[in-house]
């Protein structure tokens, strides 16, 4: 079933891809082929192995649980806020919590996620700030 | 023999106490960049420009620290590669394909030490290859035009068909879905933007380093949290043993005819601009498979499959830089970023700079040379510390990955945009795997398909629009030809043929029930 | 040819910091050079020299950091400055005729040039058209003749895209010619300069579109011939040997030049300070030398002067695109 579904899904995306294709705006001096037939050709491609799965589909995969499904949606939006909050809490601040989170949730004791959070965010940034001089994001505090 | 006496010249250019440090500097810190995800060969480059600058380095001694740089990080990426299955760069990718199978088998010591090996094969006959072919090699670099590029991208993705054992339809979906994926961004042949949706962001393409370090290293950290305290949990807690560390000869025996030709085939991709080490280690990786899989051990932890790709994307990083010396056009994106300090330093590689620098680059051949057995002395006594990574539990470890793949990213382009990609890409990885679709066509096709669409459109606009033009030279005609006959026809057979076994088994069951 | 245009902004500022404010009215604690485009590339190569050679003569503290921000034809670069830089005063943009064309043609989404400050250039990189070594064609009338008879059978190789200045400059030079619709020659877009003239060492293309410094080191190799330099009269030393597109009967001139622009918001001192480094450098005998390696012919503007030149240039560029059709 997941393999028809997600032949679906392969489908649907190469339609919107083709159909994307053709709206791309014609350019001022165009060329002999233009902008939109190789991405048609690989909406082609795409369309047809979707098609060939939707059909033919593998044995079903072991999907997790709805607790692990959530872990996992939680971890993606603990990195999404992390994305966002780095230029605003600063790169020491904002890896400290992200990281003690995966941490903790990956299964370390409370103070352990704590001081993994705390060395994996000073470590990276002596590392990568003080050593290799790349500009890390800075925080109210400075770092 | 002049070329000895230049090589000489060399030699005598690079053994200065200084140079020789600063080569050790340079592999040190190349490796531990190539190891960490995100952090490449072009961005290790890079970040160290300003480093070479600061201390006010002359032009050789500056290019002996990056070019060993650009070799130590080639080398680095396949550590974390076998160890964490997450690639350090883009050329490492195809280590992963066997390394990370070999470690899980205890064998992590052991991938390590051939595969370093392997890059000191690789390395070192690019580096000869470099010094006595290069203003021949220019020649074959010449003989591909718009139409042949196109043919070899097209035999890249023919090949495809072999690297993984899955589903084939699979793999052509994720190659599709890394070519659409480079289509984003603004057309570079007409100036139009596509699929980019307003998205100022999108008008430069997506970075394939985002897509890579999404795919491969976050999706882990989603596997790992999926599998936490289920039955499945027992695997990782699972300690990996470390085995033992120098290979048995008889193992490096074995791999010794596949280094051999791996260096051969990596160092041809890289002198092609455009094609680089990306394209060099997976050709090599799937030719070999091709040629040596007789009983399918590939992908499941074979040392030759450790060893072809790591040959292969190491000759290729010492190809690249003869069409970047000779001709100034950088092959792929870490000779870009020598090309602009050779640029900064007032030296314009071209035709006449064997002629007119005879000093710098013999002296950077003989850099080389040095960095390339620094590196082998450096890496083999260090695999018992890197497999040490090993003995950390995921749940410190993954936490640690994740962060570092985050720092890679911003620090480059300090953009929040490219985060949130990556996440997304994280997201998508974790799917696809569930899914069992293959993450090496995506990355494959995210590096080449703006190259493989611009050369298609190059060369029909050449022809004025006649499409025979792409299979019309001996050359194109040569490429089409292995694709076809050596790959997608033995696909297509090779199904039927066992199709049509298991029907006649199947027809034999029934023959038995009958009587 | 040599246009002595430094001296009066030079005088300026000299007057100035001679009369009334302090020595150093300002000073950057760090400096920032953006490339808005890959390493490799002329912006970028135009920020590593300025930031190397600043630096050996003492213009500014410490290295420049060179950043490159690539994109859009440089238009991620310019929407960063105008929209989260615009008040920096430590930081320079390089820019050049190819920023100026993209302006013109409305090809940075709700950006003009009035949105930051032109702070100087550096020199010029006049246009060349050549061809291979063993091409039959000789002179520029010969291949714009060959041209007219069959567009078909010549394709031009430039290291811009399509509308880019490599581009410009050949539909510039047909229009010239007399070619009646100029969009029937034949242009194929790389990724630069060297990879086309690669191609045109490889008999895929026909003639090459580009500027002098690109092409200085495979005509010193005896690889291409330059039928033609698009500058208003002959350049002087080595290249003066090359013929101008003018004195073959073609009117075209096409100088790219390279540049800096600043964030529109930054302090007038910081931008007196940049302004007067710029024209310091362009002054120095080590600026003199790197613009003879590299096939520069002389440009210095800085100031004022260089705003209403940025300006001139737009307005021109914009002329001859809705002329030969590029933008309505």
């Amino acid at each position: 079933m997941s393999d028809r579904i997600f032949g679906g899904i392969g489908l649907a995306l190469a339609v919107l891809f083709a159909f994307q294709a053709t709206l791309i705006e014609a350019p001022f001096i165009s060329d002999a082929v233009g902008p939109s037939v190789f991405p048609i050709i690989i909406a082609m491609i795409m369309g047809l192995s979707s098609l060939y799965f939707l059909f033919k589909p593998d044995p079903e995969p072991a999907w997790p649980q709805f607790g692990q499904l959530a872990e996992i949606g939680l971890a993606a939006a603990v990195m999404f806020a992390y994305a966002q909050l780095l230029p605003v809490l600063g790169f020491v601040i904002a890896t400290m919590f992200a990281a003690g989170y995966l941490a903790w949730r990956l299964g370390s004791k409370p103070i352990e996620a704590a001081l993994v959070g705390i060395g994996t965010a000073v470590g990276i940034y002596a590392v990568f700030h003080l050593v290799l001089g790349l500009s890390l994001a800075r925080g109210p505090l400075g770092f | 023999m002049e070329m000895l006496a230049s090589l000489g010249d060399g030699f005598a250019v690079a053994l200065t106490f200084q140079n020789i440090g600063l080569a050790l500097l340079g592999c040190f810190l190349g490796t531990i960049m190539g190891a960490l995800p995100g952090l490449g060969p072009s961005n290790g480059v890079a970040i160290l420009i300003p480093l070479a600058f600061t201390l006010g380095l002359g032009a050789t001694p500056a290019l002996i620290l990056l070019t060993s740089v650009y070799y130590g990080a080639m080398y680095g990426g396949r550590i974390s590669s076998i160890l964490l299955n997450i690639p350090g760069d883009e050329p490492a990718m195809m280590t992963c394909l066997d390394g990370y199978p070999m470690a899980k088998k205890g064998q992590a010591g052991e991938a390590l030490a051939l595969s370093g090996i392997a890059s000191f094969v690789g390395a070192f006959f690019a580096t000869w290859g470099l010094a006595f072919l290069a203003p021949q090699l220019v020649k074959v670099a010449l003989l591909f035009g718009p139409a042949e590029y196109f043919a070899l991208f097209v035999l890249a993705f023919a090949t495809l068909g072999g690297i993984s054992s899955t589903n084939q339809a699979k793999s052509a979906f994720a190659a599709a879905l890394g070519l659409g994926l480079a289509m984003i961004g603004v057309d570079t042949q007409t100036g139009v933007p596509r699929f980019t949706f307003g998205e100022v962001h999108l008008y430069d393409g997506i970075d394939f380093l985002v897509a890579i370090v999404g795919l491969f290293a976050l999706s882990e950290v989603f596997i790992f949290l999926e599998h936490r305290g289920s039955a499945k949990d027992a695997t990782t807690e699972e300690k990996i043993r470390v085995g033992r560390i120098v290979p048995p000869w008889s193992m490096v025996k074995s791999c010794i005819p596949t280094m051999g030709r791996t260096s051969i085939l990596g160092f041809i991709a890289g002198v092609l601009p455009g094609a680089g080490a990306s394209l060099g280690s997976f050709i090599s990786y799937s030719m070999e498979k091709r040629l040596v899989d007789k009983d399918g051990t590939f992908g499941k932890g074979d040392p030759r499959g450790v060893a072809a790709p790591e040959a292969g994307n190491n000759a290729a990083a010492g190809g690249a830089l003869v069409p970047m010396l000779a001709l100034g056009v950088p092959g792929s994106g870490t000779t870009a970023v020598l090309l602009a300090v050779l640029l900064a330093l007032n030296i314009t590689p071209g035709p006449l700079l064997f002629t007119q620098n005879p000093d710098v680059v013999w002296g950077l051949i003989a850099a080389l040379f040095i960095g390339n057995f620094m590196l082998l002395a450096l890496n083999i006594p260090m695999v018992g510390l890197f497999t040490r990574v090993l003995m950390v539990p995921p749940r410190i470890l993954m936490p640690i990955v994740a962060m570092i793949s985050f720092v890679g990213i911003y620090g480059i382009s300090g953009s929040t945009f490219d985060l949130t990609v990556m996440i997304l890409f994280g997201i998508g990885g974790w799917a696809l795997r569930k899914l069992d679709v293959p993450l090496v066509p995506v990355i494959l096709g995210t590096l080449l398909g703006n190259e493989m669409e611009v050369n298609m459109r190059r060369a029909v606009n050449i022809a004025d629009g006649d499409y025979t033009v792409l299979a019309s030279s001996w050359l194109t005609i040569l490429l089409w030809t292995i694709a076809i006959v050596g790959f997608v026809v033995p696909m297509i057979a090779g199904k039927l043929l066992k199709r049509r076994m298991a029907l006649a088994k199947a027809a034999g069951d029934e023959a038995d029930l009958v009587d | 040819m040599i246009r002595k245009v430094t001296l009066v902004p030079m005088l300026a500022v000299g007057l100035l910091a001679g009369g009334i404010a302090p020595a150093v009215a300002f000073e950057p604690e760090k400096t920032e050079c953006i490339a808005p485009a890959n390493p490799g590339g002329g912006w970028d190569f135009t920020c590593r020299q300025f930031g190397k050679v600043a630096q050996d003569l003492g213009l500014i503290p410490g290295t420049m950091q060179v950043v490159n921000l690539s994109g859009g034809g440089g238009g991620v670069a310019f929407a960063e400055v105008v929209n989260k830089r615009k008040d920096s005063n430590d930081l320079v943009v390089a820019a050049s005729t190819a920023t100026a064309t993209r302006l013109a043609q409305n090809a940075y989404p709700g950006n003009t040039a009035d949105q930051v400050r032109w702070l100087g250039s550096v020199g010029a990189d006049y246009g060349v058209i050549a061809v291979a070594a063993d091409s039959e064609i000789e002179t520029l009338p010969q291949l714009m003749e060959q041209i007219k008879a069959d567009p078909r059978s010549v394709s031009f190789g430039g290291g811009s895209a399509v509308g880019g200045w490599d581009h410009l400059k050949i539909l510039l030079t047909a229009d010239k010619a007399g070619i009646e619709d100029v969009r029937t020659v034949k242009y194929i877009a790389f990724a630069g300069g060297g990879e086309a003239i690669t191609q045109l060492l490889a008999g895929s293309l026909q003639a090459y579109t580009g500027d002098l410094s690109e092409a200085k080191g495979f005509v010193d190799s005896g690889d291409i011939k330059v039928i033609a330099v698009l500058s208003p009269e002959r350049l002087e030393g080595e290249f003066s040997k090359f013929p101008t597109a003018k004195e073959q009967g073609i009117e075209a001139v096409g100088a790219n030049w390279r540049g800096f622009y600043a964030p529109g918001g930054m302090s007038e001192d910081a931008y007196d300070y940049w302004s007067k480094t710029i024209a310091d450098l362009y002054a120095s005998d080590e600026w003199q030398q790197v613009m003879e390696t590299n096939g520069l012919a002389p440009l210095g503007m800085t100031g004022d002067e260089f705003q209403t030149y940025v300006q001139a240039s737009i307005t021109e560029i914009a002329d001859l695109s809705r002329e030969i059709g590029l933008i309505q």
